[in-house]
């Protein structure tokens, strides 16, 4: 099984990615989403989402 | 009454109401070296995100971001990134940096240092590294506060005498009131902050040109190629990209005074729940990436430093005067504060680690606070002259502040893994990694166009890596 320790590091590895080595395949401004060109949506996207994930990881570790 | 000085006038009620509001809110003034520096380690959820979010909120936020997407265009969302990524980082690094504190009753980085890795040679060379790069921090905070103080009085006010004067202000209200004063002040600037960025960014590209998603729309017919890396003006590539984001990440704590925020947390679980929702507090920049656009389109043709001043540009031309003074007097708290809280830190940092001998003489802990206290107004006076008198030098400095203090990042994160390394080690990777953030810190001078910052600090890692095992082989061959 996979322990508790790997599934908290991808968690947290998620959102780190997608905001770094993720960046060169979203630097287009098509399609634009809510008016924002691609690149700054899927920042902006990222930055929202990455309490979610941490919020997995804080409840897996409050859980042990 | 004229325009300027309404402006002028409701920014420094702004400033001295914020002061007058932490002074109360403190209650009893701090009287050992605890309670000044880290706030007697039991700050609790509210203050501790303000002081963790106190880097989203400073001058550079409010005019650098907007001067950023004036200027570059797409390479100033990495700022919006890093700190998501920066967070992600202290989510995990946090809580080990308090324990060691709270274990080891250090008040600065450079105890931490000293005391991971049992050494005062190390803590002394940290201490050297941190109080020397936050001079250069002050001072920019200092021209950002000169621009905003110019910007409020309309051009006629040249603003070094204000600046200088409300530079004293705060100085004199941090030695007085410490950490739980700056944090509080902080708390009121937050919401200063937050309404005059929301007015930025929402009520200017609405104003003129609709919705923000109209911004884009004439954006894109204008200027399209700003918007994907690697935008305008001036290169900053992907490589660029993505290595300043991880520097800056990883960088992220190692001012003195985010260490300083790290002990002044009350439980591991306050500093947990802070970064997870950290990065939602961020996504107010998108906002000034909005103000900056809207002012490129507004007001064309600044470049440089100039484009700092763009989005106050805008402000002054088409609102009142008391819009003005409300948006200036929270940029020179966004200035002020965060110079206040290093101040303190380095205050902590010169007294406790620089002279550490003279320090634990002192034996009492009112005769410490008195040496701390007179440090931060030795450092803010140091400031200020070198300010006066060599500023524009001194603004290229900050390039190296953050290279500089980033280079301290492996002694702090390998120590919280508790990695096998020494104090030799981590001392000849912070002096590679310093050497190197100078010379790569030119334009084009650092391979594959990634941050100079970044090559240094790999390089920094390369030497750590290097000496740790050579000293283990020697160490087998010899006596242990």
């Amino acid at each position: 099984m996979v322990s508790l320790r790997v599934v908290r590091f991808v968690l947290a590895a998620v959102p780190f990615a997608m905001l770094t080595v993720a960046i060169p395949f979203v630097n287009r401004i098509e399609p634009r989403v809510g008016g924002l060109p691609l690149l700054l949506f899927w920042i902006a996207l990222w930055v929202a989402t990455t309490p979610v994930f941490l919020g997995i990881v804080y409840r897996l570790e409050s859980r042990r | 009454m004229s325009a300027p000085v309404i402006a002028l006038a409701i920014a420094g009620v702004v400033v001295l109401a914020t002061i007058a509001t932490a002074l109360l809110a403190v209650r009893r003034l701090p009287s050992d070296p605890t309670q000044l520096v880290v706030g007697g380690r039991s700050l609790g959820a509210v203050l501790l995100w303000i002081l963790l979010a106190g880097e989203v909120y400073t001058s550079f936020t409010f005019l650098g971001a907007a001067g950023w997407a004036y200027s570059y265009g797409a390479p100033a969302f990495y700022i919006l990134a890093y700190g998501t990524c920066g967070y992600i980082l202290g989510y995990f690094l946090l809580p080990a940096i308090r324990r060691a504190g709270a274990e080891g009753g250090f008040l600065t980085g450079p105890d931490y240092f000293a005391g991971t890795y049992g050494s005062n040679g190390l803590g002394m060379l940290v201490a050297l590294v941190q109080a020397a790069l936050v001079i250069p921090y002050v001072t920019l905070q200092l021209t950002g506060l000169q621009i905003i103080i110019r910007d409020a009085g309309y051009g006629r006010v040249e603003g070094t005498v204000a600046a200088s004067i409300a530079f004293i202000v705060i100085a004199a209200f941090v030695f007085t009131a410490g950490l739980r004063g700056t944090a509080w002040a902080s708390l009121v600037k937050d919401a200063l902050v937050l309404v005059a960025v929301l007015f930025a960014g929402i009520a200017i590209p609405t104003r003129f040109f609709g919705s923000p998603a109209g911004l884009f729309t004439h954006l894109l017919a204008a200027h399209r190629a700003m918007l994907t890396i690697p935008g305008g003006a001036a290169p900053h590539g992907m490589n660029w990209f993505i290595s300043t984001v991880l520097l800056s990440a990883i960088g992220f704590y190692t001012g003195p005074h985010s260490i300083a925020a790290a002990y002044a947390a009350r439980s591991d679980d306050a500093l947990r729940r802070n970064a997870i929702y950290l990065p939602v507090y961020q996504l107010v920049l998108l906002l000034m990436f909005f103000a900056g656009f809207s002012a490129l389109l507004l007001a064309p043709g600044l470049h440089g430093p100039a484009a700092d001043q763009s989005f106050l540009l805008v402000v002054r031309t088409y609102y009142p005067a008391w819009i003005m003074g409300i948006v200036a007097g929270a940029g020179a708290l966004a200035a002020l504060l965060p110079a206040s809280a290093l101040l303190l830190a380095a205050g902590s940092v010169v007294t406790k680690n620089l002279i550490p001998q003279y320090f634990a003489r002192l034996g009492d802990a009112t005769r410490q606070t008195a040496a701390i206290r007179g440090a931060i107004l030795g450092i803010a006076v140091l400031a200020l002259i070198l300010w006066l008198t060599a500023k524009t030098t001194l603004v290229e400095l900050l390039l190296v502040y953050y290279a500089g203090m980033t280079q301290l990042a492996p002694g702090l994160i390998l120590g919280a893994l508790r990695m096998r390394t020494d104090a030799t080690a981590i001392a000849c990777g912070i002096l590679a990694g310093l050497a190197g953030a100078i010379y790569w810190s030119l334009p084009g001078r650092a391979p594959w166009g990634v941050n100079g910052g970044f090559a240094a600090l790999a390089l920094n890692l390369a030497v750590i890596a290097l000496v740790t095992t050579a000293r283990a082989r020697r160490g087998r061959g010899g006596l242990s």
